[in-house]
């Protein structure tokens, strides 16, 4: 792999003569979908600097290429929580100096400080969201679903949608077998991996990216679903219910964080403290209908949305939530391991 | 005559060197790849293992190989059995249709068979135009399920990968010497007997050629068993895909792809010994 290196590195070189003759750019990786166009632009007109904007649609993908270069040239990422967690423990973030960033008195304090990253030197949470359950009530009227568990009834025969990610589809079943939704314990991962096989003739399909119109034109009529995703598929079907399972469910939160060795840091830290404005902050809200970590940006949420206890569950219904953390290496192995076993025996 | 062949030179060295850069050492690189093993802190450990090898044979993986061998023998054949016929049309026509329809059968190809895809799922989904129409003409009374079945991956690998077929029977149709059929004719041939002993048994180097092209891409398009598969039943694309993007495990995702690579040999020696140089002009 040194040859890849070198070429890798030969290619950075060439990226990098360019972006050192101008001034200001930042280097920008993030997830898709969650932070608006115009904002960057607005970022753009308002500081003069220029930024090289590229999206992922998966933890992974980030993962692997920051992993398969050395220097990646980002300034900013945007990792999920449990990523957060793993980068962190694998030094490939670095600190964040809070007193520089003016607008963090901003963030939902319920966010900060978290498992993932306890002292929360790493992380600034953009927005958050729940996976539960949907139903398509045109389709089964008088079902009443409230846990998990019920998606093994055979009357969903091909008719789940699960979500095309291994650590929350395991972490479901984990869920309804009582279980942590980041459990490490072998055995139990086993114990899920054969639960979800029996699932198998109920799943219709695997999806993640574009579950609001498989969903709000009746493609999808029930099965498990990101909590924003659904208020997004609501707005075209009426006919479509979100539940908070029972059992507990999992707690997503996408972070902004700076790799180790981000080229631009000072712009990185401009951009930080823009993207905790309220005004600016409440954009992605309005794109993507995802709960937004920042309390003066739900300030200026339309009431619809602020008080949709589908995006801001109640206090009482997010103490059956459960923030998604890293799990093992070994553990880890053994979640794609059975995934991919679950894919191919399907 | 120096200029020229400087010129020669020159354009053959770029050749290559563009070759030698962006398709032996990536594949090199695989290659090395395939015999490591994956890490944990860092994608792969430097350290030589069999072990992926040996793995990739075990009888899970089998499975994949065998579905996706179905899969694209199915979607092959009923390549075959579509196409024939239109070449053979294409190849008989007149010059000014012949060029209509090899227009006709290009065009596609300027948009991107990902956008095409997407374009078979606003046909076939259940709120979509082929439902919708069956259902104002009153033939049917509730949407027919297609997405995210065998079937919509069929007909999805089918749509992008007829052309594949078509062009190379058709190279091979138009330079048919139709005397033989005269010929043929004259001796009291039947017409089924002019198509299985003449027509077929020369145009075999072009079906030869349609099938190579259409048969390993069918195992590989990873994103149609994605889109129109709902991502449920896995062939060698979609495979290697989840090793490399999902669960990280490069050396076998490496793997994978070499079996893959010597499986396309293998088929490309089989195409190689059956086919004398002139025929092989189908398949470029």
């Amino acid at each position: 792999m040194r040859f890849s290196t070198y070429i890798v590195g030969l290619c950075l070189l060439l990226c990098a003569s360019v972006t050192y003759a101008s001034q200001g750019v930042l280097n920008v990786y993030i997830w898709g979908g969650e932070v608006p166009d115009s904002v960057i632009q607005q970022f753009e007109k308002e500081t003069g600097i220029k930024v090289n904007y590229s999206t992922y649609d998966n933890n992974e993908t980030l993962y692997a290429k920051l992993k398969a270069t050395k220097r990646s040239g980002y300034d900013i990422i945007e990792p999920s929580s449990y990523y957060v967690d793993r980068m962190r423990r694998e030094g490939m973030l670095q600190v964040i100096d809070r007193q520089k960033l003016s607008n963090y008195k901003n963030l939902d304090p319920s966010l900060l400080n978290q498992a993932y990253d306890p002292t929360g030197e790493y992380d600034i949470p953009l927005v958050w969201g729940t996976t539960g359950l949907f139903i398509n009530t045109k389709f089964f009227s008088n079902t009443t679903l409230d846990q998990w568990n019920q998606l093994w009834n055979p009357m969903y025969k091909n008719k789940v949608l699960l979500l095309d990610d291994p650590r929350e589809v395991f972490s479901m079943a984990l869920i309804s077998l009582g279980y942590s939704a980041s459990d490490s314990d072998p055995q139990h991962i086993k114990e899920a991996y054969l639960k979800l096989k029996k699932l198998m003739p109920n799943v219709r399909l695997f999806s993640s990216d574009a579950v609001p119109s498989l969903v709000a034109d009746d493609d999808a009529t029930v099965g498990m679903i990101w909590n924003g995703d659904l208020h997004n598929a609501r707005e075209d079907n009426p006919n479509l219910k979100f539940v908070y399972p029972t059992e507990g469910f999992g707690i997503w939160v996408d972070c902004f964080a700076i790799p180790k060795d981000a080229p631009h840091l000072d712009n990185a830290y401009r951009f930080l403290n823009f993207m905790m404005r309220g005004d600016v902050a409440v954009q992605s809200t309005l794109q993507n209908n995802y709960a937004v970590a920042n309390l003066a940006a739900r300030q200026l949420l339309p009431k619809a949305l602020a008080n949709d206890p589908v995006i801001f569950p109640s206090a009482e219904t997010l103490k059956h939530g459960e923030f998604q953390m890293d799990v093992s290496d070994e553990a880890l192995a053994l979640y794609n391991y059975y995934w991919t076993l679950l894919k191919i025996e399907a | 005559m120096r200029h020229d062949s400087a010129f020669k030179i020159f354009s053959l060295s770029l050749i290559w060197v563009w070759l030698g850069l962006f398709a032996l050492l990536p594949f090199l690189l695989v290659l090395i790849t395939s015999f490591l093993e994956p890490g944990t802190t860092h994608l792969i450990q430097y350290h030589f293992s069999l072990e992926n090898y040996h793995d990739i044979f075990s009888s899970i993986y089998a499975k994949v190989f065998v579905r996706s061998f179905g899969v694209a023998a199915l979607s092959t054949f009923i390549c075959l059995v579509l196409a024939y016929p239109f070449a053979f049309f294409m190849a008989t026509a007149q010059d000014k249709y012949k060029n209509i329809l090899l227009l006709l059968l290009i065009v596609p190809f300027w948009t991107s068979s990902l956008i095409r895809t997407y374009a078979i799922i606003a046909v076939i989904k259940t709120k979509g135009i082929l439902n919708t129409i069956l259902l104002a003409l009153g033939i049917i009374h509730h949407p027919i399920e297609i997405m995210f079945t065998n079937t919509a991956v069929m007909i999805g690998l089918i749509y992008n990968l007829l052309p594949f077929m078509i062009l190379p029977l058709y190279a091979n149709l138009e330079r048919l010497d139709f005397q033989l059929l005269e010929a043929a004719r004259d001796l009291g041939a039947s017409k089924l007997r002019m198509f299985f002993q003449i027509v077929f048994p020369l145009s075999m180097p072009g079906v030869l050629a349609g099938c190579i092209l259409v048969f390993l891409p069918a195992m590989t398009i990873f994103y149609i068993p994605d889109l129109l598969g709902g991502a449920k039943s896995m062939l060698l694309g979609n495979l290697i895909q989840t090793e490399f993007l999902t669960i990280h495990n490069w050396p076998m995702g490496s793997t994978t792809s070499i079996i893959l690579t010597a499986i396309m040999g293998l088929f490309l020696w089989f195409y190689w010994r059956k086919t004398s140089s002139a025929d092989r002009k189908d398949l470029v």
